[in-house]
């Protein structure tokens, strides 16, 4: 999927998902989607993880790459465009 | 020694008429067509944290709205605990996290309807927003569970364990919850013209949330007293039921003569207000008697809104011309009885006094 389709349809998701006030145009690419950026916390990480699963079909294998794979929309982007390659 | 008094500090709550915030009952009355009574609803944001307010079902906005600002007409910033009544609890997080099991086969469950499914979730966020480490109950037991919470605050004020406790009853009404009650025939199928003299079965589904801060300490801006709770489980007959409030008014050194106004929970269900009909009859001839279920609907805890309304009514010492078409004279109301029962099983009896 083209990475700046797959960032409109992620914002739009995690706005609708975590009923954030924001519009997608609100949160910047490379925002930091935790604590001081979209604000976020520790219950909305792992609704992430199941939207991941649920939406893209991709999982998390190793919880430890959570911090990484959700530091922005624009790493979660990388991380789903990478690995649905990786399911062709 | 002199018996501790338990006041009525402040209350608010969110119902179907416009209570939320009021000083003084509502002079008018909101009407609701058909057989569900929502909620009128005020702008959250501008009472709970916008970062808290996006993870909060309905029912949780509605107590914790009605909580802060009972709190705030209370001048109170940390009560000494927070107790809760709710017969269903977080409804909506419950059939949404039922819902995803169903659509997502057991698998891949999100957390948060998860966490916010259950009973005890209005009183843990008033906490967090209150960042309060203090006492924190909940009571679910049906029609008795905002008795329960009363109960237990009651209880701890008179101990001196409190000073200032937070109590409320919520309950919720949804879609499913409202489909699911109507095939037990709760609720009419039609609204009619007047509820109490429809002569059908079922009634008016409601919901609210009320909260009262109870407090020991005698102050200027206490609204009522709150002289006694009573509750019991399927009375046989009526009998007993004029014993109880016989009994629960002795106990305060009253008699029925001494009561100004008494609140009943009549909601027009034919099966269940003959009750209210022999007790207007025999124990309660000769009184004022009023009703509330026309205004808030039926629901568990729905005792909750005639206690606030009988304090906001001592608190004025009248009976607003909108709840009574009986002429009631000049005089002062100084003492209120309430007496409710859901499905004619939980029956509940709540004393008032002005202060």
């Amino acid at each position: 999927m083209e990475k700046e389709k797959l960032l409109q349809d992620l914002k739009k998701k995690i706005i609708e998902k975590f009923n954030l006030k924001q519009q997608p145009a609100d949160i910047g690419d490379d925002e930091p989607l935790f604590v001081e950026g979209v604000g976020l916390d520790s219950i909305d990480a792992l609704e992430l993880i199941v939207l991941l699963q649920q939406d893209y079909k991709i999982k998390l294998d190793n919880a430890e790459d959570g911090p990484k794979v959700f530091k922005s929309v624009s790493t979660m982007a990388d991380y789903i465009i990478q690995h649905q390659d990786a399911n062709v | 020694m002199e018996k501790m008094k338990i006041y009525i500090n402040a209350t608010t709550g969110i119902s179907p008429q416009e209570s939320f915030g009021a000083t003084v009952y509502p002079e008018s009355i909101t009407q609701h067509p058909g057989n569900w009574f929502n909620s009128i609803e005020p702008d959250y944001d501008t009472i709970i944290d916008v970062k808290l307010i996006r993870r909060m079902s309905r029912i949780i906005k509605m107590g914790a709205a009605a909580a802060l600002k009972c709190l705030q007409q209370a001048e109170i910033k940390m009560p000494d605990g927070i107790i809760v009544g709710t017969a269903y609890g977080c409804l909506q997080d419950t059939e949404i996290f039922l819902q995803r099991m169903i659509d997502y086969n057991e698998e891949l469950l999100t957390p948060t309807a998860f966490i916010q499914s259950t009973h005890n979730t209005v009183g843990a966020q008033i906490a967090l927003l209150l960042q309060c480490h203090h006492y924190n109950n909940t009571f679910v037991h049906k029609g008795f569970s905002f008795e329960s919470a009363l109960l237990d605050a009651i209880i701890l004020l008179n101990e001196n364990e409190m000073n200032n406790v937070l109590v409320g009853g919520v309950d919720e009404l949804t879609n499913s919850s409202f489909d699911i009650l109507s095939r037990f025939s709760l609720y009419k199928k039609s609204l009619p013209g007047n509820l109490y003299t429809s002569k059908t079965k079922g009634t008016i589904a409601g919901e609210g949330a009320f909260f009262f801060l109870l407090s020991n300490l005698a102050a200027k801006k206490n609204m009522a007293v709150l002289n006694a709770v009573d509750f019991f489980y399927k009375p046989q007959n009526s009998d007993i039921i004029a014993d109880k409030i016989n009994a629960l008014l002795s106990s305060q050194g009253l008699s029925m003569n001494d009561i100004d106004v008494i609140i009943t929970g009549r909601n027009g269900d034919i099966n269940n207000d003959a009750l209210y009909d022999t007790l207007e009859q025999t124990v309660f001839t000769g009184r004022t008697v009023i009703n509330f279920k026309h205004l808030c609907g039926e629901y568990p805890t729905a005792g909750a809104y005639a206690v606030w309304m009988a304090a906001l009514m001592l608190k004025e010492g009248k009976i607003p011309q909108a709840l009574s078409s009986q002429k009631t004279g000049n005089e002062k109301i100084r003492t209120a009885l309430v007496y409710n029962h859901y499905l004619n099983e939980h029956h509940s009896l709540f004393l008032l006094t002005a202060c």
